[in-house]
Protein backbone atom coordinates (compact mmCIF):
# COMPACT_ATOMS: atom_id res chain seq x y z
CA UNK A 1 0.00 0.00 0.00
CA UNK A 2 1.26 3.58 -1.05
CA UNK A 3 1.16 5.47 2.49
CA UNK A 4 1.19 8.93 0.75
CA UNK A 5 4.36 9.97 2.52
CA UNK A 6 6.54 10.84 -0.23
CA UNK A 7 7.83 14.30 0.26
CA UNK A 8 6.40 14.52 4.08
CA UNK A 9 8.45 16.04 6.94
CA UNK A 10 8.63 14.04 10.08
CA UNK A 11 10.22 14.51 13.47
CA UNK A 12 11.15 11.55 15.80
CA UNK A 13 12.30 12.23 18.89
CA UNK A 14 14.34 9.37 21.21
CA UNK A 15 15.27 8.72 17.53
CA UNK A 16 19.13 7.33 17.95
CA UNK A 17 17.99 3.95 18.47
CA UNK A 18 15.65 1.53 19.87
CA UNK A 19 11.89 2.23 18.48
CA UNK A 20 12.19 6.20 17.99
CA UNK A 21 15.49 4.75 15.28
CA UNK A 22 13.03 1.88 13.92
CA UNK A 23 10.79 4.75 13.36
CA UNK A 24 12.56 7.04 11.73
CA UNK A 25 13.64 4.00 9.49
CA UNK A 26 10.19 3.17 8.60
CA UNK A 27 9.18 6.51 7.45
CA UNK A 28 12.06 7.36 5.91
CA UNK A 29 11.73 3.99 3.70
CA UNK A 30 7.36 5.40 3.01
CA UNK A 31 9.46 8.72 1.49
CA UNK A 32 9.49 10.66 4.21
CA UNK A 33 12.46 13.19 5.10
CA UNK A 34 13.13 13.20 8.77
CA UNK A 35 14.74 15.32 11.32
CA UNK A 36 15.96 12.34 14.43
CA UNK A 37 16.36 14.35 17.81
CA UNK A 38 17.88 12.72 20.64
CA UNK A 39 20.39 14.14 23.66
CA UNK A 40 23.94 11.99 21.79
CA UNK A 41 25.26 13.43 18.50
CA UNK A 42 27.11 10.28 18.26
CA UNK A 43 24.85 8.30 18.30
CA UNK A 44 22.53 10.13 16.30
CA UNK A 45 24.88 10.34 13.56
CA UNK A 46 25.33 6.88 13.52
CA UNK A 47 21.38 6.39 13.16
CA UNK A 48 21.05 9.08 10.83
CA UNK A 49 23.34 6.86 8.44
CA UNK A 50 21.14 4.09 8.63
CA UNK A 51 18.29 6.03 8.02
CA UNK A 52 19.62 7.68 5.58
CA UNK A 53 20.01 4.37 3.47
CA UNK A 54 16.59 3.72 2.91
CA UNK A 55 14.36 6.07 1.03
CA UNK A 56 14.44 9.12 -0.97
CA UNK A 57 14.11 11.54 1.58
CA UNK A 58 16.63 13.59 3.05
CA UNK A 59 17.45 13.18 6.51
CA UNK A 60 19.05 15.59 9.59
CA UNK A 61 19.63 15.49 13.21
CA UNK A 62 20.17 17.53 15.98
CA UNK A 63 21.28 16.33 19.49
CA UNK A 64 18.65 17.94 22.30
CA UNK A 65 17.34 17.30 25.30
CA UNK A 66 13.29 16.62 24.27
CA UNK A 67 11.95 17.31 28.12
CA UNK A 68 12.98 20.74 27.73
CA UNK A 69 10.17 22.59 25.41
CA UNK A 70 12.80 25.35 24.49
CA UNK A 71 15.16 22.76 22.80
CA UNK A 72 11.85 21.19 21.45
CA UNK A 73 11.24 24.19 19.85
CA UNK A 74 14.93 24.54 18.57
CA UNK A 75 14.44 20.80 16.77
CA UNK A 76 11.03 22.10 14.86
CA UNK A 77 12.61 25.02 13.50
CA UNK A 78 15.63 23.43 12.60
CA UNK A 79 13.22 20.82 10.94
CA UNK A 80 11.35 23.71 9.03
CA UNK A 81 14.20 25.33 8.03
CA UNK A 82 16.26 22.30 6.61
CA UNK A 83 13.12 19.95 5.32
CA UNK A 84 10.02 21.87 5.12
CA UNK A 85 7.59 22.41 6.94
CA UNK A 86 6.20 19.90 9.53
CA UNK A 87 3.56 17.32 9.06
CA UNK A 88 4.34 14.52 10.94
CA UNK A 89 5.68 14.63 15.04
CA UNK A 90 6.17 10.89 16.60
CA UNK A 91 7.00 11.54 20.78
CA UNK A 92 9.17 9.48 22.11
CA UNK A 93 10.61 9.98 25.47
CA UNK A 94 11.03 7.07 28.30
CA UNK A 95 10.74 8.15 31.67
CA UNK A 96 13.17 9.69 33.81
CA UNK A 97 15.72 7.00 34.89
CA UNK A 98 16.60 7.55 38.74
CA UNK A 99 20.17 5.83 39.41
CA UNK A 100 21.47 3.75 36.21
CA UNK A 101 23.86 2.33 39.00
CA UNK A 102 20.58 0.87 40.45
CA UNK A 103 18.23 0.42 38.17
CA UNK A 104 19.21 0.20 34.62
CA UNK A 105 17.91 1.96 32.26
CA UNK A 106 14.11 0.60 33.03
CA UNK A 107 12.03 3.59 34.38
CA UNK A 108 12.37 4.63 37.48
CA UNK A 109 11.80 1.97 39.75
CA UNK A 110 10.44 2.45 43.06
CA UNK A 111 6.40 1.47 44.53
CA UNK A 112 3.76 4.06 46.17
CA UNK A 113 5.25 3.54 49.24
CA UNK A 114 9.31 4.63 48.55
CA UNK A 115 9.12 7.37 45.93
CA UNK A 116 9.06 10.47 47.28
CA UNK A 117 6.37 12.52 45.91
CA UNK A 118 8.96 14.96 43.74
CA UNK A 119 9.53 12.05 41.70
CA UNK A 120 6.45 12.20 39.89
CA UNK A 121 6.98 15.74 39.09
CA UNK A 122 9.98 14.73 36.86
CA UNK A 123 8.48 11.87 35.62
CA UNK A 124 6.15 14.29 34.76
CA UNK A 125 8.19 16.54 32.82
CA UNK A 126 9.71 13.54 31.11
CA UNK A 127 6.50 12.13 29.94
CA UNK A 128 3.79 14.51 29.88
CA UNK A 129 5.53 17.86 29.43
CA UNK A 130 7.39 16.59 26.48
CA UNK A 131 4.63 15.26 24.67
CA UNK A 132 3.13 18.80 25.02
CA UNK A 133 6.11 20.30 23.82
CA UNK A 134 6.30 18.30 20.48
CA UNK A 135 2.66 18.83 19.62
CA UNK A 136 2.70 22.28 20.45
CA UNK A 137 5.83 22.85 18.15
CA UNK A 138 4.47 21.39 15.32
CA UNK A 139 0.89 22.33 14.90
CA UNK A 140 1.30 25.65 13.97
CA UNK A 141 2.48 23.92 10.30
CA UNK A 142 -0.29 21.36 10.72
CA UNK A 143 -2.92 23.65 10.88
CA UNK A 144 -1.61 26.04 8.04
CA UNK A 145 -1.69 22.75 5.50
CA UNK A 146 -4.47 21.18 7.45
CA UNK A 147 -2.56 18.28 7.41
CA UNK A 148 -0.99 16.43 10.44
CA UNK A 149 -0.05 13.05 12.58
CA UNK A 150 1.33 13.24 15.49
CA UNK A 151 1.53 10.27 17.74
CA UNK A 152 2.86 9.71 21.47
CA UNK A 153 4.54 6.32 22.11
CA UNK A 154 2.99 5.53 25.51
CA UNK A 155 2.87 2.41 27.42
CA UNK A 156 0.11 -0.18 28.14
CA UNK A 157 0.14 1.25 31.63
CA UNK A 158 -1.58 4.12 30.48
CA UNK A 159 -4.63 1.93 30.38
CA UNK A 160 -3.53 -1.00 32.93
CA UNK A 161 -1.37 -0.05 35.86
CA UNK A 162 1.29 -2.44 36.24
CA UNK A 163 1.20 -2.88 39.78
CA UNK A 164 3.41 -6.11 39.51
CA UNK A 165 6.08 -4.38 38.54
CA UNK A 166 7.84 -0.94 40.24
CA UNK A 167 6.48 1.11 37.72
CA UNK A 168 4.98 3.47 40.17
CA UNK A 169 6.09 6.64 38.05
CA UNK A 170 4.79 5.01 34.72
CA UNK A 171 1.80 3.97 36.05
CA UNK A 172 0.57 7.53 37.33
CA UNK A 173 1.62 9.49 34.75
CA UNK A 174 1.56 7.78 31.18
CA UNK A 175 -2.75 7.65 31.29
CA UNK A 176 -2.37 11.61 31.98
CA UNK A 177 -0.69 11.42 28.24
CA UNK A 178 -3.10 9.79 26.43
CA UNK A 179 -6.12 12.31 28.07
CA UNK A 180 -3.36 14.99 26.74
CA UNK A 181 -3.77 13.45 23.37
CA UNK A 182 -7.43 12.15 23.65
CA UNK A 183 -8.43 15.79 23.58
CA UNK A 184 -5.95 16.85 21.89
CA UNK A 185 -7.25 14.92 18.96
CA UNK A 186 -11.03 15.75 19.75
CA UNK A 187 -10.08 19.48 19.45
CA UNK A 188 -8.19 18.84 16.23
CA UNK A 189 -10.73 16.75 14.72
CA UNK A 190 -11.58 18.84 12.34
CA UNK A 191 -8.65 19.94 10.95
CA UNK A 192 -7.42 17.42 9.12
CA UNK A 193 -4.72 16.62 12.29
CA UNK A 194 -5.11 13.22 14.15
CA UNK A 195 -3.55 12.62 17.43
CA UNK A 196 -3.04 8.74 18.92
CA UNK A 197 -1.25 6.87 21.57
CA UNK A 198 0.41 3.51 21.41
CA UNK A 199 0.16 1.50 23.79
CA UNK A 200 3.27 0.06 23.89
CA UNK A 201 4.45 -3.27 25.66
CA UNK A 202 7.63 -5.54 26.03
CA UNK A 203 9.66 -4.59 23.12
CA UNK A 204 13.10 -5.90 22.34
CA UNK A 205 14.98 -2.49 22.95
CA UNK A 206 18.82 -2.19 24.54
CA UNK A 207 16.92 -0.20 27.27
CA UNK A 208 14.68 -3.27 27.68
CA UNK A 209 17.22 -5.94 27.91
CA UNK A 210 19.06 -4.04 31.00
CA UNK A 211 15.56 -3.59 32.45
CA UNK A 212 15.26 -7.05 32.91
CA UNK A 213 18.94 -7.36 33.99
CA UNK A 214 18.02 -4.62 36.68
CA UNK A 215 15.36 -6.91 37.42
CA UNK A 216 16.49 -10.16 37.68
CA UNK A 217 18.71 -8.48 40.03
CA UNK A 218 16.71 -7.08 41.95
CA UNK A 219 14.53 -10.04 42.56
CA UNK A 220 17.78 -12.29 42.79
CA UNK A 221 16.72 -14.66 40.12
CA UNK A 222 18.40 -14.78 36.32
CA UNK A 223 17.72 -12.96 33.54
CA UNK A 224 16.28 -16.42 31.81
CA UNK A 225 14.24 -17.07 34.64
CA UNK A 226 12.62 -13.48 34.88
CA UNK A 227 12.23 -12.97 31.26
CA UNK A 228 10.74 -16.58 30.87
CA UNK A 229 8.33 -15.92 33.20
CA UNK A 230 7.24 -13.00 31.98
CA UNK A 231 7.42 -14.01 28.16
CA UNK A 232 5.29 -16.92 29.30
CA UNK A 233 2.21 -14.43 30.04
CA UNK A 234 2.42 -12.54 26.38
CA UNK A 235 -0.39 -14.83 23.95
CA UNK A 236 2.03 -14.32 21.52
CA UNK A 237 4.86 -15.46 23.49
CA UNK A 238 7.31 -13.33 22.41
CA UNK A 239 8.72 -9.89 22.79
CA UNK A 240 7.42 -7.60 20.48
CA UNK A 241 10.55 -6.19 18.19
CA UNK A 242 11.09 -2.45 17.52
CA UNK A 243 10.08 -2.31 14.04
CA UNK A 244 6.60 -4.07 15.09
CA UNK A 245 6.39 -0.67 16.67
CA UNK A 246 7.21 1.14 13.70
CA UNK A 247 4.52 -0.69 11.46
CA UNK A 248 1.76 0.58 13.22
CA UNK A 249 3.44 3.96 13.50
CA UNK A 250 3.78 4.23 10.03
CA UNK A 251 0.35 2.95 9.14
CA UNK A 252 -1.08 6.16 11.67
CA UNK A 253 0.89 8.34 9.64
CA UNK A 254 -0.43 7.54 6.57
CA UNK A 255 -2.97 8.88 4.16
CA UNK A 256 -5.48 5.82 4.55
CA UNK A 257 -5.02 6.40 8.35
CA UNK A 258 -6.82 9.80 8.51
CA UNK A 259 -9.79 9.48 9.55
CA UNK A 260 -8.21 7.10 12.98
CA UNK A 261 -7.62 9.88 15.65
CA UNK A 262 -7.79 10.06 19.69
CA UNK A 263 -6.79 6.30 19.98
CA UNK A 264 -4.68 4.51 22.46
CA UNK A 265 -3.47 1.25 20.45
CA UNK A 266 -1.39 -1.39 21.78
CA UNK A 267 1.71 -2.96 20.23
CA UNK A 268 1.87 -5.52 23.17
CA UNK A 269 1.40 -9.25 21.84
CA UNK A 270 -1.91 -9.49 23.49
CA UNK A 271 -0.69 -9.27 26.95
CA UNK A 272 -3.06 -6.44 27.89
CA UNK A 273 -6.83 -7.67 28.94
CA UNK A 274 -9.19 -4.77 28.32
CA UNK A 275 -11.63 -4.61 25.47
CA UNK B 1 -27.27 3.20 57.34
CA UNK B 2 -24.40 2.99 60.25
CA UNK B 3 -21.46 3.49 58.23
CA UNK B 4 -19.57 1.75 61.12
CA UNK B 5 -16.65 4.50 61.35
CA UNK B 6 -17.48 6.33 64.56
CA UNK B 7 -14.44 6.94 65.91
CA UNK B 8 -11.94 7.34 63.00
CA UNK B 9 -10.52 10.73 62.24
CA UNK B 10 -10.68 12.10 58.57
CA UNK B 11 -8.30 14.57 56.81
CA UNK B 12 -10.20 16.99 54.72
CA UNK B 13 -10.18 20.40 53.05
CA UNK B 14 -11.13 23.51 54.99
CA UNK B 15 -13.63 24.57 52.06
CA UNK B 16 -17.10 24.68 50.69
CA UNK B 17 -16.38 20.93 49.55
CA UNK B 18 -14.93 20.20 53.12
CA UNK B 19 -17.83 21.79 55.12
CA UNK B 20 -20.30 19.76 53.23
CA UNK B 21 -18.06 16.77 53.27
CA UNK B 22 -17.82 17.60 57.05
CA UNK B 23 -22.15 17.63 57.27
CA UNK B 24 -22.07 13.94 55.87
CA UNK B 25 -19.20 12.75 58.75
CA UNK B 26 -19.69 14.13 61.19
CA UNK B 27 -23.56 12.50 61.98
CA UNK B 28 -21.08 9.47 61.30
CA UNK B 29 -19.24 9.87 64.64
CA UNK B 30 -16.00 10.94 62.13
CA UNK B 31 -13.44 13.32 64.03
CA UNK B 32 -12.85 16.12 61.02
CA UNK B 33 -9.18 17.70 61.27
CA UNK B 34 -7.17 20.01 58.56
CA UNK B 35 -4.20 18.59 59.85
CA UNK B 36 -1.80 15.67 58.87
CA UNK B 37 -0.94 13.00 61.50
CA UNK B 38 -0.46 9.91 63.73
CA UNK B 39 -4.33 9.71 64.03
CA UNK B 40 -5.68 10.53 60.36
CA UNK B 41 -7.50 7.27 59.04
CA UNK B 42 -9.14 8.84 56.03
CA UNK B 43 -7.81 11.32 53.61
CA UNK B 44 -10.03 13.02 51.34
CA UNK B 45 -8.24 15.19 48.65
CA UNK B 46 -9.52 16.95 45.88
CA UNK B 47 -8.29 18.68 42.54
CA UNK B 48 -7.88 22.54 42.01
CA UNK B 49 -10.39 25.20 40.99
CA UNK B 50 -10.99 24.21 37.48
CA UNK B 51 -8.16 25.66 35.14
CA UNK B 52 -10.55 27.42 32.56
CA UNK B 53 -8.01 25.95 30.06
CA UNK B 54 -8.42 23.79 26.79
CA UNK B 55 -5.10 21.94 25.99
CA UNK B 56 -4.59 23.37 23.09
CA UNK B 57 -4.18 26.32 25.03
CA UNK B 58 -1.45 25.63 27.34
CA UNK B 59 1.25 27.56 26.26
CA UNK B 60 4.16 26.89 28.33
CA UNK B 61 5.09 24.07 30.59
CA UNK B 62 4.92 26.30 33.49
CA UNK B 63 0.60 25.97 33.58
CA UNK B 64 1.01 22.63 33.32
CA UNK B 65 3.28 22.22 36.31
CA UNK B 66 1.09 24.43 37.66
CA UNK B 67 -1.81 21.83 37.22
CA UNK B 68 0.41 18.99 38.32
CA UNK B 69 1.03 20.49 41.62
CA UNK B 70 -2.22 18.70 43.06
CA UNK B 71 -0.96 15.59 41.91
CA UNK B 72 2.80 15.97 43.46
CA UNK B 73 0.46 17.47 47.17
CA UNK B 74 -2.01 14.90 47.28
CA UNK B 75 0.78 12.12 46.85
CA UNK B 76 2.39 13.90 49.46
CA UNK B 77 -0.14 13.69 51.83
CA UNK B 78 -1.14 9.99 51.03
CA UNK B 79 2.20 8.77 51.80
CA UNK B 80 2.62 10.73 54.61
CA UNK B 81 -0.71 9.27 56.34
CA UNK B 82 -0.21 5.57 54.75
CA UNK B 83 2.39 4.12 57.59
CA UNK B 84 0.34 4.82 60.21
CA UNK B 85 -2.88 3.63 58.55
CA UNK B 86 -1.07 0.00 57.45
CA UNK B 87 -0.30 0.32 61.60
CA UNK B 88 -3.50 -0.03 62.76
CA UNK B 89 -4.83 -1.74 59.39
CA UNK B 90 -7.50 0.71 58.25
CA UNK B 91 -7.42 3.35 55.78
CA UNK B 92 -9.19 4.91 52.99
CA UNK B 93 -8.06 7.31 50.77
CA UNK B 94 -10.24 9.28 48.69
CA UNK B 95 -9.93 11.62 45.23
CA UNK B 96 -12.29 13.97 44.52
CA UNK B 97 -12.39 14.80 40.84
CA UNK B 98 -14.19 15.97 37.40
CA UNK B 99 -15.43 13.39 35.38
CA UNK B 100 -14.21 14.67 32.47
CA UNK B 101 -11.32 12.27 33.44
CA UNK B 102 -13.27 9.03 32.21
CA UNK B 103 -15.45 11.14 29.61
CA UNK B 104 -12.65 13.63 27.74
CA UNK B 105 -15.00 15.95 27.24
CA UNK B 106 -14.67 18.96 29.17
CA UNK B 107 -15.50 22.39 27.67
CA UNK B 108 -12.91 24.61 29.83
CA UNK B 109 -11.02 22.45 31.87
CA UNK B 110 -9.50 19.98 30.17
CA UNK B 111 -6.22 20.44 31.77
CA UNK B 112 -7.93 19.35 35.04
CA UNK B 113 -9.06 16.22 33.75
CA UNK B 114 -5.03 15.04 33.60
CA UNK B 115 -4.62 14.99 36.93
CA UNK B 116 -7.68 12.95 37.87
CA UNK B 117 -6.46 10.88 35.26
CA UNK B 118 -3.11 10.43 37.28
CA UNK B 119 -4.98 10.39 40.74
CA UNK B 120 -6.53 7.15 39.59
CA UNK B 121 -4.20 5.18 38.06
CA UNK B 122 -2.33 5.99 41.16
CA UNK B 123 -5.43 4.48 43.33
CA UNK B 124 -5.01 1.18 41.56
CA UNK B 125 -1.25 1.29 42.21
CA UNK B 126 -2.60 1.99 46.49
CA UNK B 127 -4.98 -1.02 45.90
CA UNK B 128 -2.37 -3.53 45.21
CA UNK B 129 0.00 -2.27 47.51
CA UNK B 130 -1.97 -1.22 50.76
CA UNK B 131 -4.83 -3.40 49.83
CA UNK B 132 -3.24 -6.22 52.08
CA UNK B 133 -3.00 -3.61 55.05
CA UNK B 134 -6.88 -3.29 54.72
CA UNK B 135 -6.33 0.23 53.15
CA UNK B 136 -8.35 1.33 49.76
CA UNK B 137 -8.04 4.25 47.46
CA UNK B 138 -11.07 5.31 45.45
CA UNK B 139 -11.94 8.26 43.53
CA UNK B 140 -15.56 10.45 42.82
CA UNK B 141 -15.98 12.38 39.92
CA UNK B 142 -18.37 15.06 39.85
CA UNK B 143 -19.75 15.93 36.78
CA UNK B 144 -23.06 17.86 35.47
CA UNK B 145 -25.39 18.80 37.56
CA UNK B 146 -24.00 17.53 41.12
CA UNK B 147 -24.23 19.06 44.13
CA UNK B 148 -20.95 19.29 46.83
CA UNK B 149 -24.10 17.22 48.95
CA UNK B 150 -24.30 14.81 46.60
CA UNK B 151 -20.76 14.35 45.89
CA UNK B 152 -20.06 14.25 49.63
CA UNK B 153 -22.62 11.66 50.34
CA UNK B 154 -20.75 9.04 48.07
CA UNK B 155 -17.02 10.23 49.69
CA UNK B 156 -18.58 8.94 53.17
CA UNK B 157 -19.66 5.82 51.43
CA UNK B 158 -16.76 5.26 50.05
CA UNK B 159 -14.92 5.87 53.85
CA UNK B 160 -17.40 3.69 55.66
CA UNK B 161 -17.33 -0.17 56.75
CA UNK B 162 -19.39 -1.27 53.96
CA UNK B 163 -17.31 0.12 51.09
CA UNK B 164 -14.31 -1.80 52.59
CA UNK B 165 -14.31 -4.39 49.44
CA UNK B 166 -14.04 -1.07 46.78
CA UNK B 167 -10.40 -0.22 46.57
CA UNK B 168 -9.06 1.21 42.57
CA UNK B 169 -12.46 1.93 41.71
CA UNK B 170 -14.03 5.22 40.75
CA UNK B 171 -17.95 6.54 40.99
CA UNK B 172 -19.10 9.11 38.85
CA UNK B 173 -21.73 11.79 39.88
CA UNK B 174 -23.35 13.56 37.40
CA UNK B 175 -26.68 12.68 37.16
CA UNK B 176 -26.80 10.22 34.41
CA UNK B 177 -25.10 13.27 31.96
CA UNK B 178 -21.77 11.34 30.78
CA UNK B 179 -21.54 9.01 28.21
CA UNK B 180 -18.38 6.97 29.23
CA UNK B 181 -19.47 3.83 29.66
CA UNK B 182 -16.17 2.86 31.63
Amino acid sequence: MDYGLQGKVAVVSGASRGIGKAIAATLASEGASVMLAARTASDLDDAAAEVDALGDGRVETMAADMTNPAEVELVVAAARARLGAVSIAVSNVIGHVIDVAKEGEGPGAGNFASMPAEEYRREFHHLLVSAWALAHAVLPDMRASRWGRICNIGSGVAREPATNLPHVLPNVVRPAVAGLYRMMANRLAGEGVTVNNILTGSILTARNLSYWEWLANERGSTFEEVTAGFHSQIPLRRQGQPAEMAALVAFLCSEAAGRITGQSIPVDGGISRHL
Amino acid sequence: MDFGIAGRTALISDDDFGRALRRALEPEGVTITHELGDGVDIVVAHDSAPSGREVLAVQSAKQLDAAWDVVVDTIGAYRAALPAMAYRGWGRFVWVGTAAAKALDADDDEVGALTSMAVMALNKVIAAEAGPANVTANAVLRGGPATEDDVAAAVAFLCSEGAGYLTGVTITIDGGVGSAMY
